[in-house]
């Protein structure tokens, strides 16, 4: 590609001498990298940065800044919210940190690994597994999101409730500022109170403060031994009551409770091949349990049948399977893994990601329900998630039968409904999605003007230019 | 007809099996263990048969430790009626396996003795066939398919060159191929009343058997790794190589 070329699509010359042609993509080749994963954004980037070191990131922001130029930092694209694509077509650069994705080192001994931010999270469940030793993170998106991109968003998942949020299991973090400058901050401490955490700031922010290029990740002792169950409940409270059950009567072992409607079960065994319903008859709720520990002949059986014994007895539980392998557990986790594909494209559907606090979830639920039913009082509900986190992914959306539903007109009002019933719980408009180019209207309505002023302070100081990932959050 | 299942506990399909560092076997300490897949899909099959009203009880037996107690039970739980654990602590092969088997079935005298065609762990794939010539007993080894038809077992076989198709006068042995079922989960009100289901436990000592190993394992080791690939920068450099390196053309 000639220089005159580059500068007519606005591009500055330094950036190919820097990342060379397989680090810049043009055109056609970076087209795609504008697109989200839901296909809900489409903006081609002016060209797409693929950097192999962080002092190729650094030197890259620093052209950028230089010239004015609004930078994308990009992991996977698997984000729900578009925070990881442009906001306006032709106009910002992309930095994609795919090309980073080495782990740097793994001390077993330490319980900690240092990756780069474009490792896979599968890699990087990998090469813990591969030492004995278990990096908890998971969730739908593994095989294709980056530990970036994770890292940006502060992702949660499933394994949460056991072992917290992204941001539980950062050590130390590597980020470059828009200035070009690297703070180095890959400490491997679990203990250290030295001023400002600094790293916390990068963490979830979304790539508008700075671009993480690398981090130490905790790691734990593999787990050796576990159980699953699926069980199916009468009623929301049931589900609920049974989650506070478990959590007090499993000696800290329990380590997920996803919840699952009866017609998001019933649509992934349709719509998804090789998914089966174990369960034989119809209840309107279930959820997938686990307990797991580092240790065979830890008793876990018996405590999980014991838990299940009590909750039968106590008419929570009414029926259900535990798995006898590793295969019907993996078939089992499938069900709940499919229940998402199963209705993504689905007609008119809308995501909610919200929280409140557990002990008023089944109450938020079922409110929730009904106000959304007064409004379109022919959508489906597809109510599921992370419910021992207090997290829902509270979806509506029509049956394919349906294309023309009250959903069509009335998708603002639904949200607006919702969302307003999550703030009368003090609960989150987003627990785990984020902010991104779309929910930064929720932000200004029900976060506070003294903590989006905060908010605002700390980046005009980071980034005073408004370079980093603009249009997204604030 | 009266079912006899044979079970075995091995380290669960799933697991990643890692080499002892001395070469001597497979690292089972602080492994995920459960039954063995072909023989769950025995049970199963035992299962369906008593479901059909061809079977009037199945028993299920595994020969192992102790804790084998645990794989009789998920036996248990999906509905096999009650087990058999014929204890030995000592390492077991196939053809002791199959003499403990053989005094068993004395006992119990089933019709119909079902098996995983082999094990998953070692693959030996040769204890139904021992149990068959030990009793002298018919056999439809690798079965995918089931049924009663005047009074005898008829048989699909999967075989190299397709299906072959036995009827076996009972009694008989069958062992189970991967088609002949899909597995059901045990349902949790199942899986409380296998709890209070029988299990006998019968020394193996005091059968009187040999059962001492025959075969001496002389070492273990993992596959080489596989090479990770390369990417070659044009169609001449992936002919040169494939023509010198791989020489595969």
């Amino acid at each position: 590609m000639s220089t005159l070329k580059m500068q007519q699509s606005g591009l500055p010359e330094g950036l190919e001498d820097l990342l060379g042609s397989k680090g810049l993509l043009t055109g056609e080749a970076a087209q795609e990298y504008g697109r989200d994963f839901m296909g809900e954004v489409d903006n081609a980037p002016l060209a797409v940065l693929r950097p192999e070191t962080t002092e190729q990131v650094a030197e890259a922001l620093r052209i950028c800044t230089e010239h004015g130029l609004s930078v994308v930092p990009q992991g996977g694209r698997t984000g729900l919210t578009g925070a990881g694509v442009p906001t306006r077509p032709n106009h910002e650069v992309i930095l994609c940190l795919g090309r980073m994705n080495k782990v740097r080192w793994l001390d077993e001994k330490n319980h900690a690994m240092a990756v780069d931010a474009g490792c896979i999270l599968a890699d990087v469940q990998k090469a813990a597994a591969d030492a004995n030793r278990l990096f908890p993170l998971s969730y739908g998106a593994e095989g294709s999101c980056q530990i970036g991109g994770s890292i940006s968003t502060n992702a949660g998942g499933t394994a949460v409730l056991r072992y917290g949020n992204t941001r539980d299991l950062i050590l130390g973090l590597e980020v470059v500022l828009a200035d070009g400058t690297v703070l180095d901050m890959m400490r491997a401490l679990r203990k250290d109170n030295t001023g400002i955490d600094l790293k916390q700031l990068f963490i979830g922010s979304e790539g508008i403060l700075g671009v993480v290029t690398g981090a130490v990740l905790k790691l734990y002792p593999a787990v050796a031994e576990r159980e699953c169950a699926l069980l199916a409940f009468p009623s929301l409270p049931a589900v609920m009551q049974s989650f506070a059950i478990a959590r007090e009567s499993t000696n800290d072992r329990l380590s997920a409770f996803e919840m699952m409607p009866q017609n998001g079960i019933t649509l992934a065994c349709e719509r998804v091949p090789d998914v089966v319903d174990p369960v034989e008859g119809d209840y309107p709720w279930y959820a997938l349990l686990e307990v797991s520990a580092s240790k065979q002949g830890s008793g876990l059986q018996e405590m999980l049948e014991g838990l299940i014994e009590r909750l039968m007895e106590e008419g929570l539980v009414l029926d259900g399977t535990v798995s006898n392998s590793e295969s019907q557990r993996a078939q089992l986790w499938r069900i709940r893994e499919a229940l998402v594909e199963a209705h993504n494209d689905m007609p008119h559907l809308l995501k909610h990601d919200v929280s409140v606090p557990i002990s008023d979830m089944a109450d938020f639920i079922e409110t929730a329900t009904d106000k959304v039913q007064e409004i379109a009082p022919d959508a489906m509900l597809i109510a599921f998630g992370h419910v021992g986190d207090g997290n829902v992914h509270f979806n509506i959306c029509h049956d394919e039968n349906n294309p023309n539903g009250s959903l069509a007109t009335r998708k603002k009002e639904v949200t607006r409904a919702v969302y307003d019933l999550v703030q009368d719980y003090r609960g989150s408009f987003s627990a785990e999605h984020g902010v991104g180019s779309m929910k930064r209207d929720a932000l200004r309505r029900y976060r506070s003007e003294s903590e989006i002023a905060v908010m605002e302070k700390l980046k005009k100081a980071l980034d005073p230019q408004g370079l980093l990932n603009p249009g997204k959050v604030l | 007809m009266k079912v006899l299942v044979a079970v075995k506990r091995v380290i669960d399909a799933y697991v990643k099996v890692r080499v002892k560092s001395d070469g001597s076997g497979v690292e089972t300490a602080n492994v995920k263990m459960s039954m063995n897949p072909f023989c769950e899909i025995a049970v199963e099959e035992a299962v369906r048969l008593k479901e059909q009203g061809i079977a009037s009880e199945v028993v299920v037996v595994s020969c192992g430790p102790q804790v084998n107690q645990e794989t009789i039970r998920t036996a248990l739980a999906m509905g096999a009626d009650r087990g058999i654990l014929v204890q030995s602590d000592e390492e077991l092969q196939p053809l002791g396996i199959a003499k403990l088997l053989k005094s068993v079935v004395e006992k119990e005298q089933p019709d119909l003795v079902l098996l995983g065609k082999q094990a998953v762990d070692n693959d030996f794939n040769q204890t139904g066939q021992m149990l068959s010539a030990l009793l002298g007993w018919s056999q439809g080894t690798f079965a995918s398919k089931i049924e009663q038809q005047d009074g005898k077992l008829r048989v699909t076989r999967e075989i190299d060159g397709g299906l072959e198709t036995l009827d076996l006068a009972t009694p008989t042995i069958v062992t189970a191929d991967l088609r002949l079922n899909e597995p059901r989960y045990a349902s949790l009100p199942n899986i409380m009343k296998a709890k209070k289901k029988p299990i006998e436990t019968i020394e193996a000592e005091e059968l009187g058997l040999d059962i001492a190993p025959r075969l001496k394992v002389l070492n273990v080791s993992e596959p080489p790794a596989r090479q990770a690939g390369v990417r070659v920068e044009s169609i001449a450099d992936l002919v040169d190589k494939l023509k010198n390196e791989a020489k595969v053309i």
